[in-house]
């Protein structure tokens, strides 16, 4: 049974054609997709939400796994705990740096591998390759192997060192995706119009293929304070979060581990939410003229 | 750039990330592939005595369990583009404004740390926990029945944590190709299913190239979800790896079994990277 | 029906708390963690290795014994397990480190460093062979990474006329034990019982022996140590044989006991300190435990939990106190490893920690502080310390069916965990 839409009202008043409603199983099908990517969000949210009820949990015991009452102490505990607090500032700190690093390096790879050709290149690709295909245990013991021989002591700067190094390739691989997808028309036009090269790519190249350089330092950062294998190798005596977290759950994860983990989390809903909004704000700001 | 000095700049934006690798990446892998190739020990020391017999010795003693972690991470594999790809296509061709929302809500989970998000999986599938729990007691399972330590415990955990990983390129391939591509499909008579088959999922194959070994790579070679999820049964390789360079000490056979886990993995991605037509390991 | 005896009750009763024990307060022990930390094998040995003088030490770590400085640094680095030393619940400080402090004059600085004992010798391992300092000046390892680190050459000599509690004070049972004769380079911290943990409402019966973890009965719900010593030495004498003088053959024969169970799926898994939460929550009806974690589990998570030192043996292991080479403040070492020594100072830590004190006296004094609360009205905390004090020092009752561990060789050593691996890694 299809119904008709009321016609919406056009400037010389014609009504266009009624709109057949479509039948009920593309209705349904194209429901479908929608549904299980619903599902499927639920899903990838599910562990967060038990790490999240769970934080405010109070065990008496050592086992976090039960239910045994509602508590915000938790909350409050947490900062008077500089143990917990410093692998927590240790890991952004960690991640801040190499993302920054490895996002410039990484970049610069990038371009230099999508747009030009050179000697080296296969080979230059296979260096850039073959870190993500290495097993992460034996990167990390690497690693130590040439920071105890040339005496380097072990802390935050070389866990910095170390993600960089396996961050670079992951960026690479990201910018390359947006910048091999870039129309070059667009250059070429700029220069047409008498921009320089260091303008067209301040002005064009750049701010185009900036998705992707975002999206690159977002895969890094994530890479970066979650890396538990390679950090534990050149780490020496400072902990980060992850380090921290494999340390204390081993009888069962204490509640603090589940405040940490929902408070980080806190953190990033934050930070997309400003973004979302600040991306809202321009699209409604006015454009200047 | 006066033009004479044209030819150095790709070099230019090379040498800073080059050399790092260079300094941090293979060096040190040249002397784990050194470590290797040694026979000794703790007390005795080490000496190079490039002993390759040690590669057939490890791929024989440990064949089952390469053979396993092969086996999980292809499953894995298939399983998150199976899970990933409509989501992919959901959002990138009916996310409309909601886009970058949908898709940082995808990343979001993974801003908790690796362990966390595992041993939360350790809880949901507790033998009692709230979901086996209440299907026990209503009886549709049987009180032995149990899901962690089973090959299905670790399977899952390995598909939720590599998820995004797949996700993300798939979308990034899709939300690329010209709608109006599959506009002029339908125009010319295809059905939608035809539509898809003949020019999105053409299109979206570097995605899902991608997103396969961004999966498979890491997935093989984890021991994490094993150790919390697992049993003896589910032995990874990364955990024989873990077991033999930090338990027994035994830095030859770990070095070797990780060098070669590292061949095995790129002779998969060539021989996949060939099948699938993607060209972006050798070009570039 | 075996009854249990009245030492292992004792050991169930062992810790009723003065105030809530914090969910940190439990007891460590070797055995795997989930994942370790690094180590590797120093460049220097290797370019030595390949004839190339790095002028740095090989990497059996010559012990360089340099003399004690003539007076005390003032810094101390110590390195323990956690919950393993006396905390003041409220402000989370340590008593009896401060008492130190005050005493001596010297800072401690207190880390619980130490998760796993491998996976803490993997994190100095590399400096300790390539002879740079380690960071700590006390680290507490388990007696056999005690004899291993001896025999690798990283541990110091310890000067006994700076140590003379010990001498004076310490029980015959840990001096010149088994890992380190005549206490060259280790004192007792503390120690305990491995033996077999289980829930009698899950299992239906009374467990007693170490043939019951491989009973048909019981399969897919039975525990076992992924850690190597534990778990041999304990099939070892399952098997009649005497872990101490156990041979290479009769590890196998051990090897061959454990794989023919583990592949008919005997076994859950193999657990490093994570079996305490599947002991707990009844994913495991039995499984090899420590003494210490069953008490703590019967008091606050699993009340239906009971431990017991199975007929056919359990293994005794001792936590030591021992300084590294190239340690910092060797001498302001020597001065905290005599402190615990002294009655006064291991009495408190006794009494917080619960596990077998290796300082004489301990008991009667436990005792006493046990009457004193009593008259101050105390109830509660006198009734905890009456308990404690039956586990204050080992009785010979104890020790009777208890066993070291094998002093391996490195050959053997690698051989053990060849045929251990085998079990393990299915």
């Amino acid at each position: 049974m299809t119904a008709v839409t009321a016609p919406a009202r056009t400037p010389a008043g014609i009504e266009p054609p009624p709109e057949r409603r479509p039948p009920l199983g593309a209705r349904l099908a194209s429901l479908v997709l929608p549904v299980f990517t619903g599902l499927a969000v639920f899903y990838l949210f599910l562990p967060i939400a038990v790490m999240i009820v769970f934080s405010f949990n109070d065990p008496s015991g050592r086992q976090n796994i039960t239910w045994q009452g509602f508590t915000f102490q938790n909350y409050l505990d947490i900062w008077g705990r500089p143990d917990i607090t410093g692998p927590m500032v240790n890991a952004i700190v960690v991640a801040v740096a190499a993302t920054l690093i490895a996002t410039i390096l990484g970049t610069l790879i990038g371009i230099a591998l999508t747009r030009y050709d050179f000697r080296g290149r296969n080979g230059l690709n296979l260096l850039i390759f073959i870190p993500m295909a290495t097993p992460e245990i034996i990167m990390g013991a690497s690693l130590l192997s040439l920071f105890v021989s040339f005496g380097v002591q072990r802390d935050l700067t070389t866990i910095i060192i170390a993600h960089v190094m396996f961050n670079i390739s992951y960026v690479v691989v990201t910018v390359r995706a947006r910048i091999a997808g870039f129309n070059r028309s667009l250059e070429e036009a700029a220069m047409d119009l008498g921009a320089d090269e260091w303008q067209t790519f301040r002005r064009v190249t750049f701010p185009l293929i900036f998705p992707g350089i975002l999206a690159a330092a977002l895969l890094a950062f994530a890479l970066s304070i979650d890396d538990y294998v390679i950090t534990s190798f050149v780490a020496g005596r400072s902990i980060t979060f992850p380090l921290w977290v494999f340390g204390v759950s081993r009888l069962g994860v204490p509640p603090e581990v589940n405040v940490l983990g929902t408070l980080i989390f806190l953190v990033a809903i934050a930070f997309i939410a400003v973004q979302i909004w600040s991306q809202r704000r321009s699209i409604r700001a006015p454009a200047t003229p | 750039m006066p033009r004479r000095y044209r030819w150095l700049v790709p070099y230019l934006f090379l040498i800073p990330g080059g050399l790092w690798l260079l300094a941090f990446f293979v060096v040190p892998m040249l002397v784990m592939a050194s470590v290797s190739l040694q026979t000794g020990s703790l007390g005795t020391g080490y000496a190079l005595t490039w002993n390759f017999g040690v590669y057939p010795e490890m791929i024989q003693q440990w064949a089952p369990q390469f053979a396993r972690s092969l086996f999980y991470a292809i499953v894995v594999t298939v399983l998150t583009v199976a899970i990933g790809y409509p989501m992919a296509y959901t959002i990138a061709f009916r996310g409309g404004r909601y886009k970058n929302v949908l898709l940082l809500l995808v990343i979001l989970p993974f801003f908790t740390a690796y362990i966390i998000r595992t041993l939360a999986w350790k809880l949901i599938l507790a033998d009692n926990g709230f979901v086996l729990g209440s299907l026990k007691d209503f009886g549709i399972l049987d009180d032995a029945f149990r899901l962690i330590a089973t090959p299905v415990a670790v399977i899952s955990g390995l598909t939720y944590n590599f998820l995004p990983f797949m996700v993300l390129p798939l979308y990034v391939a899709l939300e690329k190709i010209d709608p109006r591509l599959i506009e002029a499909a339908t125009d010319l008579y295809a059905s939608r299913l035809q539509a898809f088959l003949r020019v999105t999922l053409p299109l979206s194959m570097p995605g899902v190239f991608a997103g396969s070994l961004l999966t498979f790579i890491p997935a093989i070679g984890d021991f994490i979800n094993s150790e919390i999820l697992g049993s003896r049964d589910t032995t990874m390789i990364g955990q024989v790896i873990q077991r033999l360079f930090l338990n027994n000490n035994a830095y030859p056979e770990a070095a070797a079994l990780g060098f070669m886990l590292m061949a095995a993995v790129l002779g998969l991605i060539f021989v996949y990277a060939r099948a699938v037509g993607a060209d972006e390991l050798t070009r570039g | 029906m075996a009854d249990q005896t009245d030492l292992e009750r004792a050991i169930e009763r062992a810790f009723r708390p003065r105030r809530r024990l914090s969910r940190r307060m439990f007891l460590r022990q070797s055995g795997r963690g989930i994942v370790i930390a690094g180590s590797a094998l120093s460049l220097p040995a290797i370019l030595a290795a390949c004839g190339i003088d790095p002028g740095a030490s090989p990497s059996a770590g010559g012990a360089s014994q340099a003399a004690l400085p003539s007076a005390p640094a003032g810094l101390l680095d110590f390195a323990n397990w956690p919950a393993y030393i006396d905390i003041d619940e409220e402000t989370g400080g340590y008593p009896t480190l401060d008492k130190f402090t005050e005493e001596s004059g010297i800072e401690v600085t207190y880390t619980e460093a130490i998760n796993d004992n491998e996976e803490f010798f993997g994190t100095i391992q590399p400096d300790l062979a390539a002879g740079n300092p380690p960071g700590y000046d006390i680290i507490v390892m388990t007696d056999w990474m005690i004899e291993k680190m001896i025999r690798l050459g990283y541990l110091s000599e310890l000067d006994h006329s700076k140590i003379p509690n010990f001498d004076a004070n310490a029980l015959d049972l840990y001096k010149d034990p088994w890992y380190d004769p005549g206490n060259v380079h280790s004192m007792a911290w503390q120690s305990g019982i491995t033996g077999i943990g289980y829930n009698p409402t899950l299992t239906g019966r009374p467990i007693t022996t170490f043939d019951d973890l491989l009973d048909e009965e019981f399969a897919g719900r039975v525990g076992m140590f992924s850690e190597m010593r534990d778990t041999m030495s304990l099939t070892l004498l399952s098997l009649g044989i005497n872990p101490e003088e156990a041979s290479v053959e009769q590890a196998t024969q051990a090897k061959d006991k454990l794989l023919e169970a583990a592949q008919r799926g005997q076994f859950r898994n193999f657990y490093g300190n994570d079996y305490y939460d599947e002991l707990a929550n009844g994913n495991l009806a039995l499984t090899i435990a420590w003494s210490g974690d069953v008490s703590q589990m019967k008091l606050y998570d699993n009340p239906d939990v009971e431990f017991v030192v199975p007929e056919s043996g359990g293994m005794l292991w001792i936590d030591n106190m021992a300084i590294p080479n190239g340690a910092a403040h060797p001498l302001d070492a020597h001065l905290m490893m005599d402190f615990w020594y002294n009655l006064e100072n291991a009495v408190p830590l006794t009494e917080y920690v619960g596990y077998f004190s290796p300082v004489s006296g301990v008991t009667e004094r436990v005792l006493e502080d046990a009457d004193a609360a009593e008259a101050e009205g105390d109830t509660e905390w006198a009734e905890a310390l009456r308990v404690i004090s039956a586990t204050a020092n080992p009785t010979d009752e104890v020790l009777a069916n208890v066993h070291n561990y094998r002093k391996l060789t490195e050959d053997e050593e690698s051989q053990w965990n060849d045929l251990f691996n085998e079990v393990v890694a299915g």
